[in-house]
């Protein structure tokens, strides 16, 4: 690690940054995200949220929440973040597959990482480049967790004081649960050739390699060890956790990033630019 | 001792279990620009990619000034002209080279200068707050040359900066790097021989990922045989031969080229050649084009015996 290696890494999320916010691919890509998310933000959150507060859904028996698996919806005090909490760990995950697909691939295809690199560690390109789009992402869920926070007040602005440490918990939630989804592409887009190679081979690892270790794991029970390193591994349980809970489950997703980190940058550096 | 500008080590890299450099050793210090040659595959564009930190080799050691490449102790003291390498299309052209310029440690103000600084060199100002999508190929090459010089950095490695260019900005680029060879060196691959014969010294040849071990240096002048190149006019090939090789001091006159002759003597008979040869020309009503002492580049290199 050079000296210069923690003034190159700001310098270098600073650029991603702008390249998200201020240029006009980015600022597309924002307005797409803004879009989607006032529709989301609109119908099915308030919605159910309307349902929550109403105690629609609970219904003697088999509720409906109970019925799509949502039962855990009823734990927390702010029906908006409940519903938004289990949108969020779906969506962000998703979003973080498309929107850090191209940390370092398209600009080692074209060249551009070697005008970089000449001034630069591959360290502070790849670990740069990560933190940028981390931020990115981290901006993007305290937004979507502060719009929440407007429909919750809206409701009832008596809740603020309430809801106040409720949107910290989830928002740091989310970005821990992003986190291994942004270092899964960190190290495939340091290794492969497009945006859409990335894309196609987080959706393998996430889809196929989780069940290709579940079969193995049934006859090897020593395999299902190797579950833990696939991204979104603790989602399922992380849904039925609410409020501060859901961060029991923080060590998954950091032990997860620690290790797609470290294989990362280790492709990085043998890589060809 | 001084240490060298770049050492070279048995030096190898494998391709698909083919080598396209093969244990290569060489020192090269601080001077004049250093021309890389050799034909399409010889391995020009691998060693600078190696040189840059782009590429790690396969086997050897290889230091710039005494660290290995890609060291952050070279950070602005070297740079390069990637072959290819295109500039990202989302930013202006002053956005990523004050962004270059910044990680070369300047602060924001001085990388503006910087920037600007550069961009004038290349006679590229103008375009500055363009997106590279709008460069022709001769300008994106002007610009990939303007973010070499960054910094104003102690050696650049340069692969192919004249390929591709019209005739005007292959003038262009051989002037910036008269102009920057006093504060720099420069490593230069080309195929064009004329270009490394007017800026470099000493001359590489790579054939087949091997290094030559004859250098071809521009100067003969302490050499027992010399040679003067003719271009003439359009001339009876073998009436001049024949003139020439009677001359006193002339040891052999060939003809490789169509209305060109070079002429091997022996400077203890004949110091004055040149003069020799001019009279010979007019006595007979020919015309010559331009008369240079010495081979060409290309001669020495692929056609000496």
């Amino acid at each position: 690690m050079h000296p210069g290696f923690f003034n190159h890494l700001l310098l270098i999320s600073q650029f991603e940054l702008k390249r998200f916010f201020a240029t006009r691919k980015g600022l597309l890509s924002l307005l797409t995200f803004a879009v989607v998310w006032y529709f989301i933000l609109l119908y099915p959150l308030r919605f159910a949220a309307d349902m929550v507060v109403q105690g629609k859904g609970f219904m003697e028996g088999s509720s409906f929440f109970d019925f799509i698996g949502l039962s855990s919806l009823q734990h927390w005090s702010i029906a908006e973040f409940a519903v938004y909490w289990h949108f969020a760990l779906f969506i962000f995950p998703m979003l973080s597959i498309t929107l850090a697909a191209d940390q370092t691939c398209s600009d080692r295809e074209r060249g551009t990482l070697r005008f970089i690199t000449l001034r630069s560690s591959r360290d502070s390109v790849f670990f740069g480049r990560f933190a940028g789009v981390m931020i990115i992402q981290a901006l993007l869920i305290s937004a979507t967790a502060l719009t929440t926070l407007g429909l919750v007040l809206y409701r009832d602005a008596t809740l603020l004081s309430s809801a106040l440490p409720n949107l910290l918990a989830i928002t740091v939630s989310v970005v821990l649960a992003v986190l291994p989804f942004t270092a899964m592409m960190a190290a495939l887009s340091a290794k492969v050739k497009s945006v859409r190679q990335a894309t196609l081979w987080a959706i393998l690892i996430w889809t196929f390699l989780a069940g290709i270790l579940s079969i193995l794991a049934y006859y090897l029970p020593a395999l299902a060890f190797f579950k833990c390193l696939i991204p979104g591994y603790q989602l399922s349980d992380l849904t039925e956790l609410s409020e501060w809970q859901t961060l029991q489950l923080a060590y998954i997703p950091l032990l997860q990033s620690l290790v797609l980190l470290a294989v990362g940058r280790w492709i990085m550096a043998r890589q060809a630019l | 001792m001084k240490t060298p500008l770049i050492q070279c080590q048995q030096l190898s890299h494998v391709y698909s279990g083919k080598f396209a450099l093969n244990n290569l050793n060489f020192e090269l210090n601080a001077g004049e620009p250093i021309g890389l040659v050799g034909p399409n595959g010889a391995g020009k564009t691998t060693l600078l990619s190696i040189l840059s930190g782009f590429l790690r080799p396969t086997s050897g050691t290889v230091r710039l000034f005494g660290y290995s490449p890609g060291a952050g102790q070279l950070i602005g003291k070297v740079s390069a002209l990637p072959q290819d390498a295109k500039l990202d299309p989302s930013f202006t052209i002053i956005e990523q080279l004050v962004f270059y310029a910044r990680l070369q440690g300047l602060t924001r103000q001085q990388a503006i200068l910087e920037a600007s600084r550069v961009l004038e060199a290349v006679t590229l100002k103008d375009i500055a707050r363009n997106k590279p999508q709008v460069l022709s190929h001769g300008m994106a090459k002007r610009v990939a040359i303007a973010q070499a010089l960054i910094g104003k950095p102690a050696l650049v490695l340069l692969d192919e900066p004249t390929a591709g260019l019209d005739p005007v900005n292959v003038r262009t680029v051989r002037s910036i790097i008269a102009e920057q060879s006093s504060e720099a060196t420069f490593v230069i691959s080309s195929h064009d021989l004329t270009e490394l014969d007017r800026l470099c010294q000493q001359v590489l040849l790579l054939e087949n990922g091997i290094l030559q071990p004859e250098h071809a240096t521009a100067s003969d002048q302490q050499l027992t045989t010399r040679f003067i190149t003719l271009q003439m006019e359009t001339c009876p090939a073998t009436q001049v031969m024949a003139k020439f090789q009677v001359l006193a001091g002339v040891l052999q006159v060939t003809n490789p080229q169509k209305n060109e002759f070079i002429v091997a003597y022996n400077p203890d008979v004949e110091s004055k050649m040149d003069l020799q040869l001019m009279q010979c020309i007019n006595a007979n009503d020919w015309h010559y084009r331009q008369l240079s002492h010495g081979k060409t580049l290309e001669e020495k290199l692929f056609f000496s015996e």
